[in-house]
Order: structure tokens, then C-alpha cells, then sequence
């Protein structure tokens, strides 16, 4: 057979030096080529990971055993030789972001498969990659502001499972610098300050949120295939919201991934939440920022232990503080005593505070005229269990005040009690707050249940003393809420919200905490919907079609109500017509829809909707294995199914 | 403590006429109790006796005075019963719930908790008497020593337990009286009540709570507690605890499309495959979070302090009830918040057409439990028809409970499903009892309802089995008293009885009166006295793990011929011609009585226990709290 030249470029030479020619017959394989090219090189390295490339027809040549003759390579062909590992600069759903190598040559489902492997991730396939929103408006800061994290030197590991060290998978320990990757992926960072959120790009509405569905790549593609270049910029998001089997013991980094997408996507108002929604989503944020820190002390000594002894020493520490050894010693219950304000609003009443003897004991306050007066009968008594107990609470007015609302047959009893200064403030309010849960103050919570307390004050202080200066302790509650609510309210009239909400989770460990977080996002009513503007056939205008993971839903762009809703349970069948580009499905009952893509290609929705499929069919015994070969079944929309 | 004695031979006296004359000798041995049981029952209550004393005494006279024409009236109900109903009941009595009361304070407390025991011990003990092995007497000691330990730790525990007693009106117009401690969940006390009642035992009856001044009902959900709840309830609260079937209970769950595809045509629900519900239940209630029906549309609400209702956009989200204000858009935003359902519980209402001026009679009301009466700070909202309200009220509930409804929800059906194959064989079991005479089979099957008599037929079948654990579990107590509570042994630092009308406990007449007539003739105490050296050991044991409540372990000797009951019944049937009791689970309940009772009192009670579910909760001795009834009221009255 006839030998011609084979121009190959290759890239270890350098830009600048010139492409190789070899001289090679058809009959030649993909093997023998490399074979030569390498002799040609005269470069002594691993060359294990390289593989050609063909340019012009934008694939890779993988199958060493396949001649050139078919793979349709002629001398026209200009080849590739490169590796199939480059670095990529992937962002995080945390935000921040980790440069490290990635596949360029497998399908990008693999290729997440890879990266998650080395993240620690389990079920890669609830997550994907996506372009990052307008990169080239913002590079020039970006980059020099941009903190990158660096794994590139970790070699990608075959094997799945992996020994632990230190708490963390081996590779990670091997120094101080991977470690401290590691306590990125797995604890909660700082939240951001409020300007910089305010400076995020925000939806604005449902056909906003239509776009970043215009970026997931391809599954069934590899990233050379998509046009992705060494040390391009990618996200790495959870597509799917569909969390398979969440285990705290193993999930440390894909659970604190996730609350980070989840509170990114609250901040950004990329789903709505009501008023009382976001308090608590602040109160959660600012429990879950205040022991993320508090465990990096913890876990500096001991290496990165998991989460849960690292919580449990905390728990000790804890518990250490309270002084329930001297409660012991003097074996009595315990009281508070001290000369508080007290109010009653009452209608057509102008009377304001009085002060009396209050005497707190088991969950009831009792008060007296005066001090004198104790060892006789109260003037009255007032049982805390199943009350509400709300602060009403400002610093810098030296305002202390505990609103207590009172079941009582007739209705609730209002009474505030007015502290004189903030540690008086903090027992009593701990105290009310427990006694209203029916614990007294020898319940162990207690002392904690101050601190917090304190805590909390201390960060308004700081807030109204000096917004600008931020120490650990204290951060802006306005970062804790989305920039709709920075507007509405200043942080002197959202910390009180905030901290009334907080009482009702201070109590939680970190890792329910974070549990606690991605519940109530998942109870949101508009969580996991994935939006894309489409054309109905028949129809003249766009809609949007929102896909969830166990529903489609019709969404009309002009009143942003819910149409019609289909269950994926109803389908028989979907397909795509890829020559107009148009997706069909047909449901029980001889309904059949079809619609057109707007703005994302249709192969995303098929994407979705296969992938959602996907999901559903897990179980929780076959959890370790991935069946990658039905995911690309379902996604890749080759064949009708 | 000599009051007590007095009053309590007096009562068993009492007791001995009554058996006595309902003449049924063949059968019956009336109570042998008397001589036996005193022992026990002064243990009882010297622990913890003065707490309960005390609450007693805070209770209003005529409540006492309820409470004891209760027991009067029950008494006197079977004596009538017995008389008419003699001939009847014969063999089958058993499974009917034992009318009289004090006989059950009588008998209860001991074959209760020698049950219980045997199930803890059963393991040790359990196992068949016959056997004969028996334990050096160090180890019999020690064991009773460590056992008074427990029950010393137990009693501890239990004189700090709330209790209430409780009327409870069940629909047909009677009511069953029940004590119920602070521990115990209204699944509990539901189960309580199927045995007390022999309804059909389905998932949809419900314990509920009504409140004439605001006219308001509620039903309890199964994991509530029962007595926090009612101990909330004012002094002279007219509220009723009623037991009643509710459609909507668990509707959601069995028609789950009906909720959460509310918005979808009747019709294409109607007929949806059971696969799909279960899917549609697996999607919503078995994921991280719970998701609540997207429940909207618009609603009346009463607006404050005034008379009248205002139609608002209302939205159920997880987190509380919301309402779109004027003008604004259905964004989660712009939404306000009503109220969030931490601290409020949601109930339907009656007739409020008339009582408010509300739109239609369709509406409910959430406010704090422990509101009573017209308040600020109860939210009224008004539906425009039963279904909406149905909607709604089941859309509060799952986003107030969240997954422990469904949890709730499967454990009914499981005891449903439980509950219909015992009744079943109890049925099967008395019916092949009904002969009167006693014959060897005949009684065999009564006690062992559950198990029929073909599997045991020699003792050493029976010791092959042990058959108390098992029959333990499933078989709770001695079944005979539906009316009497459980009164817990110790006494309760703080009981409040919420005593009603002693009213109709008649309707336990019409089951026939228990225990009599299989009640072996012999004498009780000679019987004590007769029971075979051979005996002695095995109840040690029993006793230790019993230990707990009722038996006292002090006098070694008589407890030990107490405990002794499983072997000692089998022997004493074989050898008395009754024939050895086949089934194991009879044994367990039978222990108790047996010591004090002749070996065929055993075997009524057996019968019962399958039906019984829960037996620990049926389990306190109803001996203690009509003792320190008694005494408590005796001193009233001598002030």
C-alpha cells in the first residue's frame, strides 16, 4: 500500500515548533501511528495519557486497534497529539474555585464521573457541567481576584473506594496544601459580604432563569468535542435534584456542595421564598457559618476528622463550660432572682413598665412587689410551658426586652420583661426559651443557649458600632439574606428577625443544621423546577416548560401561572425529531405533546427529562453501582426509545 | 393502711357474694383472690402511696364520688349481667370485656403483671415448669434481691408519671372510662380502646377532642400524647374525649391523588392504579423533606376582633399559611404570612353560620391547644364547601407533622391488619368454648384462644414451647376488664381525674361477664397451699423479671407460689381434669391469676389477651387505684 505523510501536531514540542510528518500507509492502525510519532520525537516521558486528535472533524481517535483507512484519516487530516488529561479551572457551587485535571476525552458524563471521584463526591451523576455566566465581560478582575485552589498535581485514581487518612481520602493528605483544598469542599465557607452579592447576577424572572439552561454540556460529548479548552472555566453544579441516598457519614463534601448551590441559589433569588422562609434561611446560615468555624479549631489539631466527632468534641466542650457541677454541689434548683420590668399591654391602659422581684424556677417566673417580699405569695405566677418567646431586642437603644406570649384558656397573655443589660438579658432569655420547650435551667442546653444568645448581641453591636469592620465573630446579617431583603430592611430591623429565628435552630448540630437547610430549600414550593422556554406546537407564542423530577409542567409567560402539569408516571414515550429539532412526548390517555426549544438546545431537555428517568430508577441496594450504560440510553437520544 | 385493709376485704367480700350468687358453681371458683391478693396490693401502694394520696385529695369530691359510682354501678351491672346472662356466657366469657370493675382491681393487678414479667423473663422463667430444675436457692435470692432493686427503680419512675382518668364517649352513646398515663400515645390508648370495645379496629378511628364553647373538634393524631393535651383543659371544661371513626384521617393516604393532584379532574383520579399512589406517596413523603400539597385558592378569614369575613388568596407552603394581599402577585415574595403551625393546631368547627356569621358551615380555626375559649388570637377561616375544608385541614396537617403522619398512618394499618386475624381467632376460640361444662377441651381452647388446643396436648409439649414470650407480646394482659383503666401500680404525684357522670358502662353488660365461669371451683387458698413443691422454683425466676409493678417481692414464699402460674396452671388443669393447656400464650397472662386464683380462672383469661395489642399500657394493677380510691375518699369523708 502506498505511503503517505501524516502531518501531526504535537504539542509537548512547544507552541512554535513545527508540526511532525510521518509517513504512514492506510492500513496503518491508531497504535502504530503513536508508535512512530513518539520514536519521531526523540522525547523520553510518559506518553501514556496522549492521544490524537483530529481538528478538523473535532473528535478523538481513541481506538488504537482501528486503521486510518477506517477512521476515514487521509493526508488531508490534520492530527492532534495531546493529552486526554488537562487542567480546568472548575468552579464550585461553593463559589470558589479548583483547578485540577479533567478528562477532555471521554463523554462529559465521564468525565464528571473523574472529578467527582477526586472531590469525594458520591452520585456524580446528579451533577454536570455548565459554562460559566458571561466570562469574558468579567476576566480581567476576575482574575486577578480569584483565589484558585490547585489539585492538578493529584493523579486521577482508578480504584472508586479509598482509604481514608486523617479523615479525609488519602490523596488529599499528602499536604498541607491538599488538605486545606479538602476543608474548602467540606466546610462551609464565609458568606460573602452583601455588596459582592449584590453584585452577582441575578434572575429577574422565570425567563431569566430559562438561560443558564442554554449552557449544560453535553453528556454523551466529550469537552474537546464541545469546543472546551485547556484551562477553560466550567462549572460544576448538581443538575439533578433528585439527592439519591444523603449519608452525613460519607457525604461531607457533596452535602456541604450542596447546601452551598442551595444557599447561592436562595441569595440570588434563583427560587422564591417567602419573608418568614429567608429569616430562617438567614438563621440557619449564620448557625452553620458560626460552627464551621469553630470546627476548623477544632479539627486543626487532629487533622480533618469527620464531621461528626468533630461535633461531638465540640458537644463536650460544651458541655464542660456549663457550671452543672456547682449546681450539683449545692444540690439545689436552680433560680434566677433579679428586679426586672414588666409590661402588660392591655387595651386602653397607658401603664407602662413596672419593676418587680422576678424569680425564675422550673419553667415558671414568679414576681414579687419587691425583694423583701419573695418568701410570700407571688404576685402572680406565670407558667412558660408552650409559650412563645420573642426578643425584642436593640443594642444601641440598650433595649432589652423578652416578649413572652402565654397560652391561656382565654387566649394568649402578652407580657414583656424588660432586662437591664445584655448579660441579664441573655439568662433570662435562654431560660424563657427553654422553659418554653419545657426544660428547666438544669437542662444542659442551657448555658449554650446563653452563649448564643450573647453571640448574637455582640454581632448587632458590632453591626450598628461599625458596620465596615467585620471580625469572625461577628458578620452582617445582610449577607445572610437575599439583596431584595438587604433593601427592605436595614440590619438594625433584620438582626431581631433574624435572631427570632435563629432560636428556633440554635440548638442544632452542625450537620443538622445543614440537613435542616436543604430541607426547607426542598419543601420551597418551586424547588428543583428546571425552566426552559419552548414553543408548543400549535402554539404562536413562547412558554416557559418547567421539568422537575417527577413532573412537566406548562408554565404561561404572561401570568407566570401553572398551566398544566404532566407526570412522568403518564408517559409512554419521548422523542426527539433532530432535524427540526423538536421534542414529542406522548402521555396515557392519547396526549401527546410536542414543542420546539427556544433558546437551549432541545438536547438539554432531552437530557433532563431522560435523566430524571434515570434517577428514578435507582434503588438504594445498587447504590454503588452506576449504570452509565442506561443513563446514556436515556439521555444521549440517539435511538426513540 | 388498716383502713385499707378493711376496705378491701370488705370489697372482696363484696366480690365473693357477687360470684357466689351468679351460682355458676360448676364453672366458677368464685375469685380466690381474697386471701392472696391483699399481700400484694399492700406492697403496692406503701410505695409512692402518700404521693397519690395527696393528688386524691386535690380532687373535687363529687369526682371521687364519680369515680366510685362508676365502680358501684359496674358492680351492680354484673350482677344483673351474671344473672341473665349465666347461662350464655358459660365458656365464652372470657373474651368480653369483665364488667365489674372491682373484680378486675382484684384480679388484674396480679395476672397483669405476672404477664408482663413473663415476657421479660421469659426467657428465664418462661420456659416449662414441669422441667423441675431448680435454682440453688442463692440464686433465687439473689435474683429477688435484684428484682426488688428494679422494681424499687421502676415504682420511682412510675410515682412521677402523670395519669388522668378519662371518660371517653364512643359513638353509639356509651362510654369507656380508661386511665392514661402521660407515657402513653394516643395509639396506645386507641388500642386500649379497640380491646375495650371490639370495634372493627380499622385505621380510622380516632381519638378526638371537643370543645363546646368554641365548637370545635379535633382528632388526636396517633404520636400525641394523650394527657398533655387534656391536661390543658380548664377545671370545668365541658370538653369531650370522643372515640370515633374519621373518614379523613388517613384519607390522604389512600387516596393521595385526591390531595396532591387536587387540581386535576375528579374523574381521571377516581380510577387511579394503586402504583401510582404508592408512587405519588413515595414522591411526597419519602424524600428528605416532605412535600406539602400545593393547597391555593380563596378562603374566608375572619378578620380580627370583628364579625366579619374577607375572601383572601390563601397558599399552603411547608413553612406556614400565607395569603396574597391586594393588589400583589402570587409570588412567594409579596406573600404574607397568617400564621406558621409550630404552635397551633388546626380544627374543624361546627355550625359557625350561626355562631360567627361565617359564610358557610365549612370552616376551621388554628390556635394554640391550650386556647379554650374566643380569643384575638384564634385564626378563623371559612371554605366554601366540606371538601375544600377536608383540603385544607389535611394540607395543615402533613405540613405540621410532616412524615410522622405517614408514619402514624402505616403503624394503624399494621395494627389494623394485626388486630383482624387475632379478633378472628378469638372468635373461633369462644365459639368452641361455648360449651358450659368444662370439659378438658373445651377449656383448653378458651385459654389458649389463639393457639388451638391441637398443638399442645402433654406438658411436654408445652415446655417445648415457651409459649409465654410469644403470647406475650401480642397477647397483652388479662383482657377481662374493658372498663377498668390500667391503673398504674404507683401512684401518680400528680393525677388529675377528669371524671364524668359514671353514665353507661352498662354496655359492657352485653359481654358477658368474664372470668366466672371458668373459674375452677377449688378454694383459693388451699390451692396456694397445694401448689407442688415442684412449682416453687420456676416462679422465682418469673418473679424477679416481673418484679416490676403489681408483686411485691417481699414474702418469698407466698410470691414464689404466686409466680410459679404458667407451670402451676398446667399442672393443676392436668391434675384438677382440666386439660393441659395446649397454648403457650395462654400461660403468660395466666401466671398471675393463677397464684391467686385456681387454675381455671387462668384460663378465662386467656382467651383475651390476643386481642390485647399492647399490653404494657393495659398493664397497671387496677387494684392499686381503687385501693387509694377508696382510702383517699374514705379519709375525705372521715375529715
Amino acid at each position: 500500500m502506498a505511503a503517505w505523510d501524516l502531518t501531526v501536531t504535537v504539542e509537548d514540542l512547544g507552541p512554535d515548533a513545527p508540526p511532525l510528518q510521518i509517513s504512514v500507509a492506510s492500513d496503518l492502525h491508531i497504535g502504530g501511528v503513536i508508535l512512530k510519532l513518539v520514536e519521531q520525537t526523540n522525547l523520553k516521558k510518559d506518553w501514556s495519557d496522549h492521544a490524537l486528535w483530529w481538528e478538523q472533524k473535532q473528535q478523538w481517535l481513541l481506538r488504537t486497534g482501528w486503521t486510518l483507512d477506517k477512521c476515514g484519516v487521509h493526508a488531508d487530516a490534520r492530527l492532534v497529539f495531546t493529552p486526554q488529561h488537562k487542567p480546568l479551572r472548575l468552579g464550585l457551587p461553593n463559589g470558589a474555585t479548583l483547578k485540577m485535571r479533567a478528562c477532555f476525552s471521554s463523554s462529559a458524563f465521564r468525565t464528571v464521573m473523574g472529578i467527582c471521584r477526586v472531590l469525594n463526591l458520591r452520585h456524580p451523576e446528579e451533577l454536570s457541567l455548565l459554562r460559566p455566566v458571561d466570562e469574558k465581560k468579567k476576566k480581567k478582575d476576575k482574575d486577578s481576584s480569584e483565589e484558585l485552589y490547585d489539585l492538578t498535581d493529584v493523579p486521577l485514581t482508578a480504584g472508586s473506594v479509598q482509604a481514608l487518612y486523617n479523615g479525609m481520602p488519602a490523596h488529599f493528605a499528602d499536604s498541607p496544601k491538599t488538605e486545606a483544598v479538602y476543608k474548602m469542599l467540606s466546610v462551609s465557607l464565609p458568606s460573602s459580604a452583601p455588596e459582592a452579592i449584590a453584585k452577582l447576577y441575578r434572575p429577574a424572572s422565570v425567563v431569566d432563569k430559562t438561560h443558564i439552561h442554554t449552557r449544560w454540556l453535553d453528556s454523551s460529548r466529550s469537552l474537546m468535542q464541545q469546543g472546551i479548552q485547556e484551562n477553560d472555566k466550567l462549572w460544576l453544579r448538581f443538575k439533578y435534584y433528585t439527592f439519591h441516598d444523603m449519608d452525613p457519614k460519607y457525604d461531607a463534601v457533596r452535602l456541604t456542595q450542596l447546601y452551598e448551590q442551595a444557599r447561592w441559589a436562595i441569595l440570588l433569588e434563583d427560587i422564591d421564598c417567602t419573608e418568614e422562609e429567608m429569616m430562617l434561611f438567614g438563621a440557619l446560615q449564620y448557625h452553620i457559618g458560626k460552627l464551621s468555624l469553630s470546627q476548623d479549631m477544632v479539627s486543626s489539631c487532629q487533622g480533618m476528622d469527620d464531621l461528626e466527632s468533630a461535633l461531638k468534641s465540640l458537644e463536650v466542650k460544651m458541655v464542660g463550660d456549663s457550671n452543672s457541677t456547682d449546681m450539683l454541689e449545692s444540690m439545689t434548683a436552680p433560680e434566677l432572682n433579679d428586679y426586672l420590668k414588666i409590661f402588660r399591654p392591655k387595651r386602653l391602659t397607658l401603664k407602662g413598665y413596672k419593676q418587680y422581684w422576678c424569680k425564675f424556677q422550673d419553667t415558671s417566673i414568679s414576681y414579687y412587689k419587691s425583694k423583701e417580699d419573695r418568701y410570700g405569695e407571688p404576685i402572680q405566677q406565670l407558667n412558660l410551658k408552650g409559650c412563645e418567646v420573642a426578643p425584642d431586642v436593640n443594642v444601641a437603644g440598650q433595649k432589652f426586652c423578652i416578649k413572652l406570649l402565654i397560652p391561656a384558656p382565654e387566649g394568649m397573655n402578652e407580657i414583656y420583661l424588660r432586662c437591664e443589660n445584655e448579660k441579664q438579658y441573655s439568662q433570662w432569655m435562654a431560660a424563657c426559651k427553654l422553659a418554653s420547650k419545657g426544660l428547666t435551667l438544669l437542662d444542659i442546653s442551657y448555658q449554650s443557649e446563653v452563649k448564643n444568645i450573647q453571640t448574637f448581641l455582640s454581632m448587632q453591636r458590632s453591626n450598628s458600632a461599625a458596620p465596615a469592620a467585620q471580625t469572625d465573630d461577628s458578620i452582617n446579617t445582610h449577607s445572610l439574606v437575599s439583596p431584595r431583603y438587604q433593601k427592605k430592611y436595614k440590619p438594625k430591623q433584620l438582626t431581631p428577625r433574624i435572631l427570632e429565628a435563629y432560636q428556633n435552630v440554635a440548638q442544632l448540630s452542625l450537620t443538622s443544621a445543614i440537613l435542616k437547610f436543604l430541607q426547607i430549600w426542598q419543601a420551597l414550593p418551586d424547588f428543583g423546577i428546571s425552566y426552559f422556554m419552548v414553543r408548543f406546537k400549535g402554539s404562536r407564542k413562547d412558554e416557559v416548560l418547567g421539568i422537575a423530577n417527577n413532573r412537566l409542567i406548562r408554565i404561561d409567560l404572561g401570568i407566570g401561572d401553572v398551566v398544566k402539569t404532566w407526570r412522568y408516571n403518564n408517559m409512554r414515550q419521548w422523542n426527539v425529531n433532530w432535524d427540526i429539532r423538536q421534542v414529542a412526548i406522548e402521555f396515557d390517555g392519547n396526549i401527546n405533546i410536542a414543542f420546539s426549544c427556544v433558546n437551549a438546545d432541545c438536547k438539554v431537555v432531552h437530557e433532563y427529562i431522560g435523566g430524571y428517568i434515570f434517577m428514578s430508577t435507582r434503588s438504594r441496594q445498587q447504590s454503588d453501582t452506576l449504570n452509565e450504560e442506561l443513563f446514556h440510553k436515556l439521555t444521549g437520544g440517539h435511538e426513540a426509545l | 393502711m388498716d383502713d385499707i385493709d378493711a376496705m378491701f376485704s370488705d370489697m372482696l367480700q363484696e366480690m365473693d357474694l357477687l360470684t357466689q350468687s351468679l351460682g355458676a358453681e360448676e364453672e366458677s371458683a368464685p375469685l380466690p383472690k381474697p386471701p392472696s391478693i391483699p399481700d400484694p396490693q399492700q406492697m403496692n401502694f406503701s410505695i409512692g402511696f402518700t404521693d397519690f394520696n395527696a393528688s386524691l385529695h386535690d380532687l373535687e369530691d363529687n369526682d371521687l364520688d364519680a369515680l366510685m359510682a362508676d365502680l358501684v354501678a359496674d358492680i351492680s351491672a354484673t350482677e344483673e349481667k351474671f344473672a341473665t346472662e349465666q347461662d350464655t356466657l358459660k365458656g365464652s366469657a372470657p373474651v368480653a370485656p369483665i364488667p365489674s370493675q372491682p373484680q378486675d382491681n382484684f384480679s388484674l393487678p396480679a395476672s397483669t403483671d405476672t404477664s408482663r414479667h413473663a415476657t421479660s423473663s421469659n426467657s428465664i422463667a418462661a420456659p416449662p415448669p414441669p422441667p423441675a430444675s431448680k435454682p440453688s436457692k442463692e440464686e433465687l435470692e439473689e435474683q429477688i434481691k435484684a428484682d426488688k432493686i428494679k422494681l424499687a427503680l421502676e415504682k420511682l419512675k412510675e410515682a412521677k408519671v402523670k395519669k388522668l382518668v378519662v371518660k371517653v364517649e364512643i359513638m353509639d352513646g356509651s362510654s369507656k372510662t380508661l386511665m392514661v398515663d402521660e407515657r402513653q400515645t394516643v395509639r396506645d390508648v386507641i388500642d386500649n380502646l379497640f380491646e375495650k370495645t371490639h370495634c372493627d379496629c380499622n385505621v380510622d378511628w380516632c381519638v378526638c377532642e371537643t370543645n363546646p364553647d368554641l365548637q370545635t373538634e379535633r382528632g388526636f393524631e396517633d404520636h400525641e400524647n394523650l394527657v398533655e393535651p387534656l391536661s390543658t383543659w380548664t377545671r370545668d371544661t365541658e370538653n369531650k374525649v370522643l372515640f370515633q371513626e374519621k373518614k379523613d384521617k388517613y384519607d390522604v393516604f389512600r387516596n393521595p391523588q385526591n390531595f396532591y393532584l387536587w387540581k386535576k379532574d375528579k374523574k381521571s383520579l377516581k380510577d387511579m392504579k394503586e402504583k401510582d399512589k404508592e408512587q405519588l406517596l413515595e414522591e411526597n413523603f419519602c424524600g428528605a423533606s416532605v412535600i406539602v400539597p400545593d393547597l391555593e385558592g380563596v378562603l374566608y378569614l375572619k378578620e380580627d376582633g370583628k364579625k366579619s369575613w374577607k375572601q383572601r388568596y390563601f397558599l399552603l407552603r411547608a413553612s406556614g399559611l400565607y395569603y396574597s394581599p391586594k393588589g400583589k402577585t402570587k409570588a412567594s415574595r409579596d406573600l404574607v404570612c397568617l400564621v406558621q403551625f409550630d404552635n397551633v393546631n388546626v380544627y374543624y368547627c361546627k355550625e359557625y353560620r350561626i355562631k360567627y356569621k361565617a359564610p358557610t358551615d365549612h370552616c376551621f380555626i388554628l390556635k394554640h391547644p391550650q386556647i379554650q375559649k374566643e380569643s384575638q388570637y384564634i385564626k378563623y377561616l371559612c371554605c366554601d364547601d366540606e371538601w375544600t375544608m377536608t383540603l385544607w385541614v389535611t394540607g395543615i396537617r402533613i405540613a405540621k407533622y410532616g412524615k410522622q403522619l405517614y408514619d402514624n398512618y402505616k403503624a394503624a394499618v399494621r395494627k389494623a391488619a394485626g388486630s383482624a386475624t387475632w379478633a378472628n381467632r378469638s372468635l373461633q376460640a369462644s365459639s368452641s368454648a361455648s360449651t358450659p361444662s368444662p370439659t378438658p377441651k373445651a377449656r383448653a381452647a378458651n385459654g389458649h384462644a389463639p393457639q388451638p388446643a391441637v398443638e399442645t396436648k402433654g406438658s411436654s409439649n408445652q415446655t417445648s414451647f415457651p409459649p409465654p414470650p410469644p403470647s406475650m407480646e401480642t397477647l397483652p394482659p388479662p383482657p377481662p376488664d374493658p372498663m377498668m383503666p390500667p391503673p398504674p401500680p404507683a401512684p401518680p404525684s400528680a393525677t388529675k381525674v377528669n371524671k364524668f357522670p359514671p353514665p353507661p358502662q352498662f354496655p359492657q353488660s352485653s359481654f358477658p361477664p368474664p372470668p366466672m365461669d371458668d373459674l375452677p371451683p377449688p378454694p383459693p387458698p388451699p390451692e396456694d397451699s397445694e401448689l407442688p413443691p415442684d412449682f416453687l422454683p420456676p416462679p422465682p425466676p418469673i418473679f424477679s423479671s416481673c418484679g416490676g409493678e403489681a408483686l411485691p417481692p417481699p414474702p418469698p414464699d407466698p410470691i414464689a407460689s404466686l409466680p410459679p402460674p404458667p407451670p402451676a396452671p398446667q399442672n393443676f388443669a392436668s391434675a384438677g381434669g382440666a386439660p393441659p393447656p395446649p397454648a403457650p400464650p395462654p400461660p403468660p397472662p395466666a401466671p398471675a391469676p393463677a397464684a391467686n386464683k385456681p387454675a381455671g380462672s387462668i384460663r378465662k383469661v386467656a382467651p383475651p389477651p390476643p386481642k390485647r395489642t399492647t399490653p404494657q399500657l393495659a398493664a397497671p394493677s387496677g387494684g392499686d387505684l381503687m385501693s387509694e380510691l377508696m382510702t383517699a375518699m374514705q379519709k375525705k369523708r372521715t375529715q
